[in-house]
């Protein structure tokens, strides 16, 4: 069981900080250039939830328009999608209602988990932390503020919603299907483990 | 790297951009950028390499006529490249995006091509090394029956 396999999607407008997000948290680096995505890139992580390793793999998406029409495929098996948005832009903020119902739209997996990530906290501040809030509540997503550059709250993000898959009761009904391995003397019945932790 | 080269692009995707590609050009006679750059996407990320190789030339031609969008047309040709092992040329391109801009995903495929191209190369001189030995072996043998 050493092989747990976690789809993330990243997505957002163009020039949030999805990238940023993803290099500060695999490779602990920061650019201050700002490059642009080229419709897909992609990065894994290991990543540990009370003792269990998860192999998490961060699919990065280009926020630009042109690849819009493109990207749906890609929302295919996501266990959680990451939605990030500036919080010096509130345009930003506005549009993730698009890209949430991308989502809806797109998506393979009707418990999908979602977080809102406001990013960029080291800069000063045009959205409320309490409007990026109510907008993740109303969506009965998980909310946090992050600043890739300084390192602020990166991996607590990622930690939160791979905690949110993991813990959630429809992990492992869908992902056996798309690489875990089950072994033949099923004893779902006799024993259903129930995790208070 | 390794995961995006291999991802293949669903059966459907591909189908659907084609048909638009080929609707358009029967109504218009001329198929826009966009739906060009679609079909192209899809193309350099099928499993077979015909297609990949049609992606290439409708990219090297997108890249001609517009050049406002050279950076993903050379980044798609770098990858159609790559994943048809065509290690010089996807290299080229990387070299050529990079000569424009620093970007960390283009770094990546260059390093990726790289370490897979060097792998093909010591493959090569396994294969020609082995093959040296073979033949010096049957010649040695020759020259040693030759004698008695």
């Amino acid at each position: 069981m050493a092989d747990r396999a976690i789809k993330l999607l990243i997505i957002g407008e163009s020039g949030v900080g999805k990238s940023s997000l993803i290099r500060r948290f695999v490779e602990n680096k920061f650019d201050d250039n700002h490059d642009v995505t080229i419709g897909m890139d992609f990065k894994s992580a290991v990543m540990c939830v009370d003792g269990t390793e998860y192999k998490v793999a961060l699919w990065d998406t280009a926020g630009a328009e042109r690849f819009r029409s493109l990207t749906p495929s890609f929302y295919r098996k996501a266990l959680g999608a990451i939605l990030v948005y500036d919080i010096t832009c509130r345009e930003s903020l506005v549009k993730l209602e698009a890209w949430l119902a991308e989502v809806d739209s797109y998506s393979d997996n009707p418990n999908i988990a979602i977080i809102v990530v406001g990013n960029k906290i080291d800069r000063e501040r045009v959205v409320d932390r309490e409007e990026g809030r109510k907008f993740a509540r109303k969506h009965r997503a998980l909310f946090i503020e992050t600043s890739a550059k300084c390192d602020q709250f990166v991996s607590d993000a990622f930690k939160d919603i791979v905690e949110k898959i993991v813990s959630s009761e429809y992990f492992g009904n869908g992902t056996s299907s798309n690489g875990l391995t089950i072994d033949n003397e099923q004893d779902i019945d006799s024993s259903p483990s129930t995790c208070y932790c | 790297m390794e995961e995006l080269l291999n991802d293949v692009v669903p059966q459907e995707d591909l189908e659907r951009f084609e048909r638009k590609y080929q609707q358009e050009n029967k109504v218009n006679g001329e198929v826009s950028i966009e739906t060009k750059f679609e079909y192209a996407c899809c193309l350099v990320r099928s499993r077979y390499t015909n297609d990949i190789r049609k992606g290439i030339m409708i990219l090297e031609d997108l890249a001609h006529v517009h050049p406002e969008g050279k950076r993903d047309y050379i980044y798609y040709l770098a990858f159609g490249n790559a994943r048809i092992k065509n290690y010089t040329e996807g290299l080229k391109y990387c070299r050529a995006f990079l000569d424009i801009e620093s970007n960390d995903q283009v770094r990546a495929l260059e390093e990726h091509i790289k370490k897979q191209s060097d792998k093909e190369v010591a493959k090569g001189m396994a294969v020609a090394g082995g093959a040296a030995l073979v033949l010096g072996s049957i010649i040695g043998l020759g020259i040693a029956m030759a004698r008695k």
